[in-house]
């Protein structure tokens, strides 16, 4: 008797169909790719019971378990269930796996838990549009990175997030040093210029990486109470037209981002091709469809942005266009 | 002999108090330290004691209550001059002892070497210290091999707990001044009150006794030098350093009006040493930590009498490039014994 | 009241002679005690103060040549207003003449270093009885930087002077090359009655030295000039600092046997 497996499901619970008849992966999201370090156990005795002891390390922040054989998926999602409650992942039905695989786990640079130039927890935002998102099959990408050095690629995705924040300054503690000026010229974009042996910023220039704060020798610049972000949209890669992502909102807040994210989902229901290959149309060749006037009517419904928050009034995308 | 009262009286006092006094004293700023989601204790005037930091040392230390980063010297009009005012109110600095210690190395420079200085003397001879003990030892502090984790030269010293606070008042001044702001000798309990202090610290620095114009050569500058990006946090942060720069500047909106200011300083950083015509000393970040280390452990005592380092540890915890001045000064010392 | 050692006081320009281009001596109104050596901190308001040291002494003037070289210079040189300059000081210690009377006295000055020393060539061109012996040296990058000129005339008159230059063009007719050159020739009768003094940029100082030492000068013979940066004046600033040594209170002027150990 041959095997009899929806492929089709089984993809949406999250295992690989290999190119070995029989034999597939199990695939195990770590939103934001931040885990306790007791899950790596968990995942290396299912590698060992049911894979053939070989695990890879995904580009999306997960753990890839090769080598399973298809017939053991049930198993394998009761060996599952104890990872998915420690990573707090939303989940419909205990002990049955992921429950969807459309919506893509969620990215994240290791932010300001360690890093020096993170302006916010990355892996603290990453979990709370998890909660939001989770579990879903359209096909979103969504990523976090700690500050415009974009070290998490974020604008390789339908939504990018970039932590900012807005440099004050106490000029009765500036000591005319200039580290900020030579940091920021030298690691960011030249913002700044002394004057009067005061600092001058280009509100214009200034990306908000927070360099000139790290700088800084006397606290004469702190960061903004408010955390703010650059969001970044349809960025993608692919065989049609790969491009980055452009900004869309920049000195955002987050409450405003994670509606926009849930605003989008709804856009797409309305606007997704049914025809579409696999029933799933991606969302950056929806907005492409349906222009962006649209979208962003959809996208800002009910949002309430800060005073100081800029919007670009029409985003356009470039990229290379294999496709025309 | 000192009093017992309860912190709410303590409270009121000390409310009471900045009608007379402004009060300076270590605080939190949260979110205000160099990284995202991270603190930073310094000085400013605070209204009451739940505002001060009693636990830990300060990032930056008390000289800023008495010498202010930027400090107004003059402002100038077409013609004239005029010397901005200094606060009628008394000072109040909380502070420890290796802080205190310090106080003595500032007025060494500003009120003994060369003319009394008119704007640190006018704020000095306002203020009052108030001692703040260590309950333990900070992290990278060596105040006991210092001799500068005991003071008894303080106005005041006062431990705060969660229901009760402690004072002891030599100065008779300040007491009055408690007094008439309602400290009640009659009404709180009198008790024997005397500041704790640190007798060990978790780093022991032991100081070269026969550093000379010799040390110079000593291939510890470069070890060290080359690892120093010339930030001058050290300096910033250091209780002890006074440096200073002068700058003039004209206003914006009326160019013939304009102030002369004092900024802080710091012989880590470029442009210290540069004279009219581009002429420049110690280029080498080597020798600018040379310098520094000299300084605190050599010609200063040689000018004065004793170190100007007071051991409080401040320049290791904030070094971005972890330079241990205190490990510098151990070899130092070290290869003296040899 | 106390005493506000920061504020500089108004002093009217008498004269001005320029020398060359960028360096003119300002002949300022001043009653006080002052010393060849010392030095005063000029100012514009709105743009700094720079330290100037005396050029010369008259009854109720002194004079400060100044070198265009810098942001505060500059507005000196274009922008002082009402034929007041804003002054204070003087500060440092100055050359004491009595080290030099009846001894042979030999003065190396490079540059601008002339300045500090000038009081003290004056002094000496105009009682040339008092020493045993009065030469000196200046050295000058080429035939338009030279200062004093007519004070050279002067000199030229009353003392030994090699008037000398770094490079000069083809057809000059004075003295050329360092100073260091004239000092191996220089007519040194008896080393430990003659008194040397050195001021100028930092490597001419250096090889001055060891060349006059080679003569057979014995250290505490040798006078020496420190140029740092002096911000106050004071002993407050802290930038002039060597070793434990304030430049601008302890100095500028130091015997060699103590400046040798003055390392930056």
């Amino acid at each position: 008797m041959g095997l009899d497996i929806n492929t089709k499901k089984a993809k949406k619970n999250a295992f690989r169909i290999s190119k070995e008849r029989g034999i597939g992966a199990s695939r195990i999201r770590v939103p934001g790719g931040y885990l306790k370090a007791e899950i790596l156990g968990m995942v290396q005795e299912i590698a060992e019971k049911y894979g053939n002891g070989i695990v890879h390390l995904t580009t999306r922040q997960g753990f890839e378990i090769e080598g399973i054989r298809l017939e053991d998926m049930d198993a394998i999602n009761q060996m599952l269930q104890p990872i998915i409650e420690l990573l707090d992942i939303n989940q419909p039905e205990k002990g049955a796996g992921y429950s969807s695989s459309g919506t893509r786990n969620i990215t994240a640079c290791i932010g300001n838990n360690v890093c020096p130039f993170a302006n916010y927890n990355t892996t603290a935002f990453a979990k709370r549009v998890e909660k939001e998102i989770f579990p879903n099959d359209l096909h979103f990408k969504v990523a976090f990175t700690g500050c415009p050095n974009d070290c998490g690629k974020v604008r390789l995705h339908d939504f990018g997030i970039i932590g900012m924040t807005m440099p004050r300054y106490d000029p009765g503690r500036c000591v005319s040093c200039q580290a900020c000026v030579k940091g920021c010229k030298g690691l960011s974009v030249d913002a700044l210029r002394m004057e009067n042996d005061k600092i001058i910023r280009d509100e214009e220039k200034c990306v908000g990486c927070g360099v000139c704060i790290t700088k800084c020798p006397t606290r004469a610049f702190t960061r903004s109470r408010q955390k703010y972000y650059r969001l970044t949209l349809m960025g993608r890669t692919g065989k049609k037209n790969p491009r980055l992502g452009e900004d869309f909102l920049i000195w955002a807040d987050e409450d405003s981002i994670v509606k926009i994210i849930l605003n989008t989902y709804r856009f797409v229901k309305e606007y997704m091709n049914p025809g579409a290959p696999g029933g799933k149309e991606h969302i950056g060749y929806i907005i492409d469809r349906v222009g962006f006037e649209e979208y962003k009517k959809w996208a800002l419904e009910g949002v309430e942005l800060l005073p100081e928050t800029k919007v670009k009034e029409c985003v356009y995308w470039s990229g290379i266009h294999f496709d025309r | 002999m000192g009093y017992q009262l309860p912190r709410k009286t303590a409270d009121t006092l000390f409310c009471r108090l900045r009608e007379h006094y402004e009060i300076f004293a270590p605080k939190l700023f949260a979110g205000d330290g160099c990284f995202s989601d991270t603190d930073v204790i310094r000085y400013d005037k605070v209204s009451s004691l739940d505002e001060i930091e009693f636990d830990r040392r300060s990032d930056y230390s008390f000289k800023e209550a008495l010498f202010a980063v930027n400090e107004t010297l003059f402002y100038f009009t077409e013609n004239e001059t005029t010397i901005p005012s200094c606060t009628d109110k008394k000072l109040l600095i909380f502070l420890k002892s290796c802080d205190l210690h310090a106080l003595k190395r500032l007025d060494a420079i500003y009120l003994e070497n060369g003319p009394e200085d008119f704007y640190y003397k006018r704020l000095r001879e306002k203020a009052c210290f108030v001692l703040m003990d260590c309950g333990e030892t900070c992290d990278t502090g060596f105040c006991a091999g210092m001799g500068t984790n005991r003071s008894d030269n303080y106005d005041l010293y006062l431990k705060c707990g969660e229901e009760t606070v402690w004072i002891d008042c030599p100065s008779e001044e300040l007491l009055s001044d408690l007094k008439e702001a309602g400290l009640n000798e009659a009404g709180e309990t009198a008790c024997a009150v005397t500041p704790n202090y640190v007798t060990q610290n978790k780093e022991t620095v032991t100081l070269p006794k026969k550093l000379s114009v010799e040390s110079f050569d000593n291939p510890l500058w470069e070890a060290y030098g080359s690892r120093c990006i010339g930030c001058g946090r050290c300096n910033f942060v250091c209780p002890t350093c006074t440096c200073f720069t002068m700058q003039d500047i004209h206003y914006r909106d009326n160019e013939n009006v304009g102030e002369r200011r004092r900024v802080w300083a710091s012989c880590q950083v470029d442009g210290y040493t540069d004279i009219a015509g581009g002429g420049s000393f110690r280029q080498k970040q080597s020798d600018r930590l040379r310098f520094k280390v000299m300084h605190k452990i050599y010609d200063f005592e040689k000018r004065f009498g004793y170190p100007m380092c007071v051991g409080c540890g401040r320049c290791d915890a904030v070094c971005p490039e972890y330079i241990s001045y205190a490990n510098l000064v151990n070899q130092l010392a070290e290869e003296d014994a040899k | 009241m106390m005493k506000n050692e920061y504020i500089p006081f108004p002093s009217q320009v008498k004269k001005i002679i320029r020398h060359t281009d960028i360096e003119y001596t300002f002949r300022m109104e001043f009653t006080g005690e002052v010393k060849p050596g010392q030095f005063f901190e000029v100012s514009i308001p709105r743009y700094g103060e720079a330290p100037i040291s005396v050029s010369g002494i008259g009854p109720d003037t002194i004079d400060l040549t100044i070198r265009k070289v810098g942001k505060v210079t500059n507005q000196i040189f274009e922008n002082f207003e009402g034929n007041h300059l804003l002054i204070r000081g003087p500060y440092g210690n100055g050359f004491d003449i009595e080290n030099y009377k009846n001894k042979e006295l030999f003065i190396i000055a490079g540059g601008t270093g002339l300045s500090p020393v000038k009081g003290i060539v004056d002094y000496f061109s105009s009682h040339p009885g008092e020493a045993a012996d009065t030469t000196l040296i200046a050295g000058f990058k080429s035939p338009d930087d030279i200062l004093f000129k007519q004070d050279f005339e002067q000199w030229e008159k009353n003392i030994r002077v090699i008037k000398t230059v770094d490079s000069a063009p083809d057809g000059y007719q004075g003295q050329t090359g360092m100073v260091t050159k004239y000092i191996p020739d220089l007519p040194v009768k008896n080393p430990d009655n003659a008194v040397f003094i050195i001021v100028g940029p930092p490597a001419m100082m250096k090889f001055t030295v060891i060349e006059v030492q080679k003569r057979g000068i014995p250290e505490q013979n040798i006078w020496i000039s420190y140029e740092r940066k002096m911000c106050c004046g004071l002993g407050k600033c802290g930038h002039c600092k060597m070793d434990s040594t304030y430049i601008c209170l302890d100095g500028p002027v130091f015997n060699y046997k103590e400046g040798k150990n003055l390392i930056d």
